[in-house]
């Protein structure tokens, strides 16, 4: 039982955290920045970040909603993603559009989250 | 023989066998083996549901001696033995197996029949079967027999045949019996039923004894060493050895035989019960990525092993672990959190590590939001969805056929779209352009121009400005665009300044870049304190941008980074303007005399009246290319006029407002000045001006020279007049002058030699000196209260650009221009010569 090594440890991280706040901040801001411009922008519909597990770190729909689509659509992109990587494996998805008879719905995955805004372009 | 019968039927108990055999056959016939049909189901219980097959249908006659008519004296030609218990219930046991029919019985019969059985003993029939079966070579005749439970039988039926004495009727091949007895049922073979006669039995039997062929168990071939070898000698020596080895053998006391009897210890069982074994199915699909995936992973963790072999299994491990804790991690955080919201920890340490994970866990969301990756992926969802708006617009722009979206507005909405449609059309006719507001309608109106064209090709539209979009954002809102220029390596990127053109009007600037794929949105903006009031792109490292400003300052940018303070800044330099910069150009200019550096150079004039030249050489460093002097207007004399007094002079030099660079010959230049003067200068000569052409009575705001014919040059000025000079000639060629307001920019077409636009205050007009010299070929109105500033002429595409006093950049298409294809210069010489001669 000894407590002090993780106590530093924690204390380290903090500190850390503390120096990298200022660019940090920064760069979160212009994030911001751009996410309210998208989620402002002409005939979007909603805008919803999730992370890997499925957990939305953003959104702007309803909860219920954004669960739904968070979870269909990480496997739709797997699935999207295993199909061009099969064809040549060096190959990587990069954007998934879906364009249906309402909606359009555009997602940006990465290994760490997903990227879904959902755009009625002919409003 | 019935002795035997009957003593086996006494041992029966209980169970009634009728057989149906026919009893003198059973004296005479003794059956063995093969032929036997009696079965023998056990020996203790001695209960006979015998059934006799029929074998005895085969031509299988044996005889034998008094000894083995002990043996099977129960034959019959065709038994049907049927079982009885006590109630008289049929307890026949059937057969457990149903041999197949077809290819074994056949053989079998072969079998039985290649075998001269008529002169076999019962025994050594038996046995001989018996030989051939544990030999169980020849694949023929094992065939019937090759199951074993046909073996077994017949080795037990052997045994049991050595056993068995009197008492017992062996049948072996209990199995084998039924598959005959099958066989019997399927095929239908000749029944020879052969009565044994007292001749026969005194008969000779010849038994032909066959030899099968050798079987090899084990060939160990002798190995054949040439003399010549390295290994004869040794070979010879061991060979020797041998054989005297073999010799000594016999009597030698070192090889003696002897016998060991192994005592076999008393065994014991011992069970053990293990715990049972959890199975589980895992599947995965093996799809090419995963494989490449895994095969990358090795790799990568091999590579670093080429290089440090001490090390490869601490990286390996390393790397393992690292992409495990971060997956342990991402799980744990999330068991954790949700430990921490049940569990109340009480002690610090737990409280700490805790925390730690909490902040972790919000770090994490933190730093995906933070990543470049996500920032990169917001920048083209960006893009995507101003694609999906402007899609219409651009592909307007680039000239590509529009898509017509598929409407799904009610009815109601299209009847409202059909008489938008109708609207736009009538006054498309007229020539004239409505400014819109909503995009909707413009989509409609693309569509309906689209349908005009394609209903009526013949009706030839009158050239027409068409509005696709404009560039604004809130930012530059209330700002006067005061010049635009486009990025010479890519033709989509746009850089306009935002400035207040009057003295009591300044205020902070901004000088943005455009892309065309977000025109909602700049991609780069630069905060200046003073109005920006000249801009222009490098040509030889186009990610340069140079800012002038209304203090006099320039500014140099660099647009490949998101930093937004400037690269370079003219306000430390000695020379720098005090007069706001009205125009900037990077030059290209060999200086094979200085041999210094051949290339850019970047030239100013400003309302100091100086042009100068800028040097990138460790900041900004400037010469003068030449001082603007003030020159006494020549004044025609008029009758009537007096004279007027020379003016008081707030300064020598009258401020310079626009210049531009004989595009034959970079080293002659025109520049105009406030007084209505346009001079020719040289940049080797900074002194004295090479000809200077006064027409304009105010100031003169642009020049430009003719992009095809380079005698011509256009300048126009705040006299409300547009004058067309050559450069020959000291008086204007042509003047147009169709309105009252200043006009502020000029430009010639660079794609036709006759074409240029013009801004004035109100309008846009487009002129085009091929159809007339009087009037614009297309006049397009300002919004009320709204004045254009600036025109730009886009490059790769027939698209105009007008910028207005409230920082909207608008984007019009040149639609239904008449392309000439004469040849250019000539007509226009023609033309001037017809202007000239009227």
């Amino acid at each position: 039982f000894r407590p002090c090594p993780i106590a530093t440890v924690a204390r380290r991280e903090s500190r850390s955290h503390a120096g990298d706040s200022s660019c940090a901040s920064l760069a979160m801001a212009e994030v911001e920045e751009t996410l309210k411009r998208i989620q402002a922008h002409k005939g979007v519909i909603g805008t919803i970040v999730v992370n890997a597990e499925g957990i939305p770190i953003r959104t702007t729909l309803d909860n219920s909603t954004t669960v739904q689509y968070a979870g269909l659509l990480h496997q739709l992109t797997m699935k999207a993603r295993s199909t061009v990587r099969d064809i040549d494996p060096q190959n990587d998805l990069t954007f998934l559009r879906i364009r249906s008879k309402k909606h359009e719905i555009m997602v940006a995955p990465d290994k760490e989250y997903l990227l879904i805004v959902i755009q009625n372009p002919c409003e | 023989m019935s002795s035997s019968a009957h003593a086996g039927k006494s041992k029966r108990h209980s169970v009634v066998v009728s057989v149906t055999s026919k009893p003198e056959f059973n004296m005479k016939r003794t059956s063995i083996s093969g032929t036997s049909s009696q079965r023998q189901i056990s020996h203790a219980s001695g209960f006979h549901p015998s059934r006799i097959g029929s074998l005895s249908r085969r031509s299988i006659l044996i005889t034998s001696d008094g000894k083995t008519m002990d043996k099977g004296s129960l034959i019959g030609s065709k038994h049907t033995i049927q079982v009885f218990d006590e109630q008289g219930k049929d307890v026949t046991p059937r057969p457990l197996y149903r041999p197949e029919p077809s290819a074994s019985l056949h053989r079998q019969s072969k079998i039985l029949s290649t075998q001269d059985f008529s002169g076999a003993t019962g025994s050594d029939f038996l046995s001989s079967l018996s030989m051939h079966q544990t030999s169980g070579v020849n694949a023929s005749l094992v065939g019937p027999f090759s199951r074993t439970y046909g073996s077994s039988s017949i080795s037990k039926s052997t045994t049991s045949t050595t056993e068995s004495i009197a008492d017992e009727i062996v049948e072996p091949g209990s199995r084998r019996d039924t598959a005959i007895s099958l066989s019997d049922v399927l095929v239908r073979r000749e029944e020879i039923k052969e009565q044994l006669t007292k001749e026969d039995i005194d008969k000779r039997v010849d038994i032909y004894l066959t030899e099968t062929e050798t079987i090899w168990l084990l060939d160990m071939p002798t190995v054949m060493v040439s003399i010549e070898s390295e290994d004869a000698e040794k070979v010879k020596e061991r060979n020797k050895d041998y054989i005297e080895l073999c010799k000594n053998r016999v009597g030698n006391d070192c090889f003696v035989e002897r016998m060991m009897q192994t005592l076999n210890g008393a065994p014991k069982n011992k069970e053990v019960q293990c715990d049972k074994i959890l199975m589980e199915d895992k599947g995965i699909m093996a799809t090419s990525w995963d494989l490449y995936d895994s095969f990358n992973a090795l790799e990568t963790t091999l590579a670093p092993s080429v290089t440090e072999r001490s090390s490869r299994p601490t990286s390996l491990s390393s790397s393992k672990s690292n992409v495990t804790k971060d997956r342990e991690r991402t799980m744990s955080i999330t068991s954790t959190d949700r430990e921490s919201i049940t569990s109340s920890s009480i002690i610090d340490l737990e409280s700490v590590i805790l925390a730690r994970i909490h902040e972790e866990e919000e770090d994490h969301s933190e730093a995906i939001l933070k990543s470049e990756k996500f920032q990169q992926d917001l920048f083209f969802m960006e893009r995507v969805l101003m694609e999906n708006v402007f899609q219409p617009k651009l592909a307007a722009y680039r000239q590509l056929p529009v898509l017509i979206e598929p409407v799904l507005t009610s009815d109601a909405g299209k009847e409202e779209a059909v008489t938008e449609e109708a609207e736009e059309e009538e006054e498309e006719e007229e020539g004239e352009e409505e400014e819109e507001e909503e995009e909707q309608k413009e989509i409609v109106v693309g569509s309906s121009i689209l349908l005009d064209l394609s209903e009526a090709p013949e009706e030839i539209l009158p050239p027409s400005l068409e509005r696709l979009w404009s560039y604004t954002c809130e930012l530059t809102n209330g700002h006067n665009v005061s010049c635009m220029a486009w990025n010479k390596l890519n033709p989509d990127l746009l850089a306009v300044g935002y400035g207040q053109f009057g003295f009591q009007e300044q205020k902070k600037g901004l000088a943005c870049c455009w892309s065309l794929k977000n025109p909602m949105w700049p991609e780069r903006i630069y905060q200046c304190d003073h109005g920006v009031t000249a801009l222009d792109f490098s040509l030889a490292n186009p990610n340069l941008l140079a800012v002038g400003m209304y203090s006099g300052t320039i500014a140099i940018y660099n647009v490949q980074t998101h930093n937004t303070t400037a690269l370079l800044d003219s306000s430390e330099s000695f020379d720098k303007h005090i007069g706001p910069v009205w125009q900037l150009k990077w030059i290209e200019q060999d200086r094979g005399t200085t041999g210094d550096d051949k290339g850019e150079i970047l030239i100013s004039i400003s309302g100091d009246g100086r042009i100068t030249k800028w040097l990138i050489r460790k900041g900004l460093g400037c010469t003068d290319l030449m001082k603007l002097k003030r020159t006494a207007s020549e004044r025609k004399k008029l009758t009537g006029e007096k004279e007027k007094k020379s003016e008081a002079l707030i300064s020598r030099q009258p401020p310079g407002m626009c210049f531009d660079f004989d595009p034959r010959n970079t080293n002659i230049y025109l520049a105009g000045t406030e007084e209505g003067h346009i001079h020719k200068c040289s940049c080797s000569y900074n002194e004295q001006f090479l000809e200077t052409y006064q027409a304009h009575k105010g100031p003169v705001y642009k020049i430009a020279w003719n992009p095809f014919s380079t005698d011509m040059f256009l300048s126009c000025s705040a006299d409300w007049s547009i004058i067309l000079w050559r450069q020959d000639s000291l008086r204007p060629i042509l003047t147009f002058s169709s309105t009252t307001n200043v006009v502020h920019d000029i430009m010639w077409s660079p794609k036709s030699a006759f074409v240029f636009a013009a801004v004035n205050e109100g309008r846009v007009e487009i002129w085009d000196l091929s159809v007339s010299t009087l009037d614009p070929l297309i006049v397009t109105f300002a919004n009320p209260g709204v004045k254009f500033t600036t025109v730009l002429f886009a490059r790769n595409t027939d698209c105009i650009l007008i910028g207005d006093s409230d920082g909207i950049v608008s984007v019009y298409e040149l639609r239904n221009m008449t392309a000439s294809d004469s040849n250019k210069v000539d007509a226009l010489h023609d033309i001037i010569g017809s202007a000239l001669a009227s």
